[in-house]
């Protein structure tokens, strides 16, 4: 059943893809920092305001995901900021991350060797995003 | 949490170490190979080394973006420059997801970039299926070893 883009119950089906994810899991062995999602607000896209995904994540596990304020997600240890309509590019496979991230369409705070090191991660992590079945506010 | 060094694309700044040729219209790119670089050498002392040695110009070219740049490396000083300049030693063409790759390569005996363990046989093999071209590696073999060394995250 279709949640909410970036709802409680999204963050919560979110965070079950990743622990069902064997290979998030393999991936992220080593990973031990808190990632936070700025979502910008695109008031004609029926996103009105910003919001940010606040995600706890150690060795492979996602121990917490919680939709919370951009300012929240902006205090992680690594940070990306991108607009409502690139993260739903990402969430429906029409944007790579990685991609995004050296095209600047997704912006990048945090160690960048780290980032780097853990790119099977991310991407696996992006693959688990596309899982949630969404409802999207700019749509119908 | 474990807080990691800073490191920032959104704020890229100039340090002594690398210059944004293009400065405040460096590509996001270009910020990211300059950033990785600069990471990797103040925080390696090995790397360091490699980067103090080193004077080339290498080319780095990502297929499935359409971009490239231009690292001018000069005895302890990197100019990056947007898109392929002039006189490059080396250039690099390889898609996003293998330009990460080439990053995870691990260095192994005598500084020797490691081909033979999973992550390197994937380059490799990438290489054999035209995925990773390299051209001006006759000649340059020592300055794509270094090169390898500088990009590479691999631990």
């Amino acid at each position: 059943m279709p949640v909410a883009a970036f709802s409680p119950e999204w963050a919560q089906a979110f965070k079950d893809e990743i622990n069902r994810s064997p290979a998030y899991r393999d991936a992220a062995k080593g990973w031990k920092w808190s990632v936070g999602l700025v979502v910008e607000a695109e008031p004609d896209r029926n996103f009105p305001q910003g919001a940010g995904v606040i995600m706890d994540l150690l060795e492979g596990e996602a121990r917490d995901i919680r939709v919370g304020t951009p300012a929240e997600a902006q205090a992680c240890d690594f940070v990306i900021t991108g607009t409502y309509t690139r993260w739903k590019e990402v969430a429906t496979k029409q944007l790579d991350a990685t991609r995004g991230m050296l095209q600047g369409k997704l912006k990048l705070k945090g160690d960048l060797p780290t980032v780097v090191r853990f790119t099977k991660a991310s991407q696996e992590m992006t693959e688990c995003t596309t899982r949630v079945p969404v409802t999207w506010p700019d749509e119908g | 949490m474990h807080h990691p060094g800073a490191g920032d694309l959104a704020g890229r700044g100039v340090s002594a170490l690398v210059e944004y040729a293009d400065g405040d219209d460096a590509s996001a790119f270009a910020q990211m190979l300059g950033g990785l670089i600069e990471a990797n050498v103040t925080s390696r002392a090995e790397k360091l080394r490699d980067f103090n040695r080193l004077r080339a110009r290498v080319g780095v070219y990502v297929t499935d973006i359409g971009e490239g740049v231009t690292l001018e490396f000069d005895h302890g000083h990197l100019v990056v420059r947007n898109g392929l300049g002039a006189g490059r030693d080396v250039t690099i063409r390889a898609d996003s997801d293998t330009v990460m790759q080439l990053s995870n390569v691990r260095i192994g005996f005598a500084g020797m970039p490691n081909y033979l363990d999973a992550n390197g046989r994937q380059v490799m093999g990438r290489m054999f299926k035209g995925q990773l071209k390299i051209e001006g590696i006759f000649g340059n073999l020592t300055t794509l070893n270094q090169v390898t060394r500088l990009f590479s995250v691999a631990e």
